[in-house]
């Protein structure tokens, strides 16, 4: 998620949200797959579409879209594979959500609004 | 201080998960695949049991996307744009090979089955080539 959130940053979340929300958001959920806490971005919200190259997925009115905001070509330059997000797992639904994170507190040169 | 720090530290720790790519790739995987593939058709004209034959039917299907997967896998992972210099046809010989792989998960004519595992022959010679065997593959022990 560099350069949003970077390892080792401290984060505030927001645990109380009950819904989605609006894309650029980052959020903590629990992977669809292995139900681990993961961070990623919204990039899009329930009942919006999301584009490929030759077709088009409605999310559900529960559903969320997560991305990493590093491409596979960049997370592989830093020497990762591809980044686990919807690409990987498909739509998160809603109760898996379990809130924005907002705030970084630590350390002290990265401290502001995660945007 | 030290204290202030603990009682601030975070107590939950969240991923932001990659895939931890392991570098190891091989055709033989996606070859092995698609022999179960040419072996069930093969099998499937020598026995006319409806219950071996649905059978057949699902076992093929599930082997053809196991092909289907490493053979992206390969063209995904495995090879780099630099590799186009030596391999031209690449994309074409990849592009070919998965829709070779739908029309056997498809169909029961072996000849399909066959040609599958020539293109996969040709991906092989293309990860040979770009020295695909002596950089991905750990060397065996020998006694």
């Amino acid at each position: 998620m560099l350069p949003a959130i970077a390892p080792g940053d401290w984060l505030l979340v927001n645990p109380t949200v009950s819904r989605w929300p609006p894309p650029g958001s980052v959020v903590v959920f629990r992977e669809p797959d292995t139900d681990e806490l993961a961070i990623k971005r919204v990039a899009a919200g329930p009942g919006e579409e999301v584009r490929f190259r030759e077709a088009l997925l409605r999310l559900a009115d529960d559903e969320a879209w997560l991305t990493a905001d590093a491409d596979a070509a960049t997370a592989a330059a830093a020497g990762f594979g591809a980044p686990r997000d919807s690409r990987r797992f498909g739509p998160v639904p809603l109760d898996l959500l379990v809130g924005r994170a907002w705030f970084r507190y630590g350390p002290l040169r990265r401290i502001g609004r995660i945007r | 201080m030290s204290r202030l720090t603990d009682w601030l530290a975070p107590r939950t720790v969240v991923r932001a998960h990659c895939d931890l790519p392991c570098g190891i790739y091989d055709p033989e995987q996606a070859r092995i695949e698609a022999e179960s593939c040419y072996k069930i058709i093969e099998k499937m004209g020598a026995n006319s049991d409806p219950a071996f034959t649905t059978r057949a039917i699902a076992i093929k299907e599930e082997r053809a996307e196991l092909t289907k997967h490493h053979l992206d896998v390969l063209w995904h992972d495995y090879f780099k744009p630099e590799h186009l210099d030596k391999v031209p046809n690449l994309h074409e010989m990849f592009w070919k090979a998965t829709k070779q792989v739908s029309k056997v998960k498809a169909s029961t004519d072996i000849a399909d089955a066959k040609k599958l595992l020539d293109m996969i022959e040709e991906i092989a010679g293309a990860w040979r080539a770009t020295g695909g065997a002596e950089k991905t593959r750990v060397v065996k022990q020998t006694a």
